[in-house]
């Protein structure tokens, strides 16, 4: 390896060391399968892990289509959960009333979505810099209280606070089948990243990202393109939505529109790296290993002398707090610059980055 | 329509930082609710009337916001706006949940001996501490009116916040502006936590829809004046009671109506009720 740059040395050990993680995590549920448990393999995976996994995806998911929005296109939606949920409530809505088969309902969380989506961007996207990042919070907090709340003929309509519960899908290996149906999701979410940045769309958003009038001007029908980004990572975030409701099978407002999702989605983008193909996937499986860590769900868990186990959880939200502003304030670019090669992680790019953006 | 009062207080720091840092910061809710505890504290353990409070409430945010500021925010400063947010909403998290490690998640109420008495008027009770509150935040933010207007502190803020370089050229320290302006949001935020503390029961995630209320209001009234702001809180005050009266609602479209006029507000007269374009 002499003569090679250190930066790239680096660069290969980690794309190793990720393909290593992703193999692992794409072949090991098979061992839960009958055959070869019967074959005495080392036991890999239980319901612990098939939890962690499908949640990971789910988040790969979620944070990659904030990507294609706020990533590419620059505007901050600070209210993507709304189509989580919307994509959530679509499947249950379909399975508990109108008894549909669940793999026909699917495809209408995300076609949901994305029509609440162009519904909402025609007006929303109008707006710039924070005013469109609260009005999409907005949006976000009001859906749910909607979804919540609305009643018909004095019942209420959505399943009401009570939420609603799906039937078990009968399917052998649940776990399986449902880890494979998020990781399938991920990857297509990966896989239109990566079409759009190399389509004339993607140029003409990024166009928008970085000059919204010069993009204009050079023929970009701005206000398409955005709606049409926005839509995307609508359709995006709705079947990750779509297949939670069915794989959790019990959606109420709680756990289909939390606010906390919007801002973690967009700390995973972030620390990964916005704009990028594999960014936001590499965040999304970081982080939220590190919020299952500190929250004590992992097999391994931190012990802290004169803390006590139930205060874990708040410790567990004040470190993910403290992370948050050093990678905001040190890191501006994302954790993954440094192992893209572009730059070396030093306490002179920490410097750098830090005498750019402060007065 | 009282409780208008006590949004305006929420809103004037949240707009004061807004217009002149150019940061939403979400951790508005957190400063109210510090203060909140604060007042609690010192009633609680040592019996101090929760009026009297509200000063010693506004003297540590308003130290704590300058030493934030001048600590964290003020390194992110010119970045774009999402660091900003995501930076405020970390700050946002800490507060809350140093908060719930210190005091717990249980509810805490400021309950004095006057606590509920009230004027009468034609079969209507307004409690004192309502009228008061609405006095104390219109009063407050009369103060800080002029404060902006008359003071040197005031003046160097309006100028940082108008033009950043060429208030540097004449000599401004931007460090010290930014982080005296913070403060004084933080201080402003601290008040209306104390008033907060006597009406309602407090814990340490209250805050979070203040934050939005906040926002809310500052848009109704427009951004960059301080009295556009009162008047944005008093109107959602309205707006809110009047959502509360629709018959069979409830209290629960209370966020959903308040976001759908904020929604209408943007998209119609994105410079507020009373803002002017700039």
């Amino acid at each position: 390896m002499i003569g090679m740059p250190a930066s790239r040395i680096w660069n290969r050990v980690f794309t190793a060391l990720a393909m290593a993680v992703l193999a692992y995590a794409v072949l090991a549920p098979l061992s839960s399968l009958d055959a070869l448990q019967s074959l005495g393999m080392p036991l890999l995976t239980d319901k612990l892990w098939f939890r962690l996994a499908t949640i990971t995806a789910m988040f790969v998911v979620m944070a990659s289509a904030w990507n294609i929005i706020g990533g590419l296109t620059g505007y901050a939606a600070f209210g993507n959960v709304a189509f989580f949920g919307i994509g959530a409530y679509t499947v249950g809505m379909l399975i508990t009333k109108a008894r549909w088969p669940f793999l026909l309902a699917l495809p209408l969380a995300p076609a949901a979505a994305a029509v609440f989506a162009v519904l909402i961007g025609l007006p929303l996207l109008r707006l710039r810099g924070h005013y469109f990042a609260v009005a999409s919070l907005g949006v976000g907090v009001a859906v749910g209280e909607l979804v919540q709340n609305v009643d018909f003929r004095g019942e209420p309509l959505f399943g009401g606070a009570s939420g609603l519960f799906l039937p078990i899908l009968a399917v052998p290996n649940r776990d399986l089948y449902f880890f494979y149906l998020m990781l399938a999701a991920a990857a297509v979410s990966i896989g239109v990243t990566w079409a759009v940045l190399r389509s004339r769309f993607g140029y003409g958003l990024i166009a928008i990202r970085e000059n919204e009038e010069a993009a204009a001007v050079i023929g970009v029908n701005t206000t398409a393109y955005k709606v049409a980004a926005f839509a995307l990572a609508a359709t995006l975030t709705g079947l990750a939505g779509g297949v939670f409701a069915q794989w959790n099978v019990f959606v109420d407002q709680e756990n289909s529109f939390p606010i906390g999702y919007n801002v973690e989605m967009i700390l995973m983008a972030l620390l990964g790296g916005t704009g990028t193909v594999f960014g936001p996937a590499a965040g999304a499986v970081v982080l939220q290993l590190l919020i299952q860590f500190l929250s004590g769900s992992l097999p391994i868990t931190l012990q802290i002398p004169f803390v006590p186990d139930d205060a874990m959880p708040v410790l567990a939200q004040v470190v993910l707090g403290v992370l948050l502003m050093l990678v905001v304030v040190f890191a501006p670019r994302g954790v993954i610059d440094f192992f893209g090669g572009r730059s070396t992680l030093s306490i002179a790019y920490l410097r750098r980055s830090l005498r750019e953006t402060s007065v | 329509m009282l409780a208008g009062g006590i949004y305006a207080a929420v809103g004037v720091g949240f707009g004061l930082v807004w217009g002149v840092l150019n940061i939403v910061n979400l951790a508005h809710g957190a400063l109210v609710i510090i203060g909140a505890y604060l007042t609690w504290q010192m009633f609680a353990a040592w019996g101090v009337d929760p009026f009297l409070t509200l000063p010693i409430d506004a003297i540590a945010l308003f130290v704590l916001g300058y030493a934030v500021q001048r600590g964290v925010i003020n390194r992110i400063i010119r970045a774009p706006l999402l660091f900003t947010f995501l930076l405020t909403f970390g700050l946002n998290l800490i507060a809350v949940n140093v908060l719930l490690l210190i005091f717990k998640s249980d509810f805490r109420s400021v309950t004095t001996a006057y606590s509920g008495a009230g004027l009468e008027l034609g079969g209507l009770v307004i409690p004192y501490i309502r009228l008061a509150a609405l006095a104390i935040a219109l009063v407050m933010a009369a103060l800080l009116a002029i404060l902006l207007s008359r003071t040197r502190v005031g003046l160097a803020i309006q100028a940082v916040g108008s033009d950043r370089d060429a208030a540097q050229l004449v000599g401004i320290d931007l460090r010290h502006a930014y982080a005296v302006t913070f403060g004084l949001g933080a201080a402003v935020a601290g008040v209306a936590g104390g008033m907060i503390a006597m009406i309602q029961a407090i814990t340490p995630t209250a805050g979070e829809p203040y934050t939005l209320q906040a926002f809310v209001v500052v848009i109704l009234g427009g951004l960059g004046r301080v009295s556009a702001t009162v008047v944005g809180g008093l109107v959602f005050g309205l707006v809110e009671a009047f959502g509360q009266s629709i018959p069979g609602s409830g209290s629960v479209f209370a966020n959903a109506i308040a976001f759908g006029v904020m929604v209408l507000i943007l998209v119609t007269r994105p410079q507020g009720l009373m803002g002017r374009l700039r």
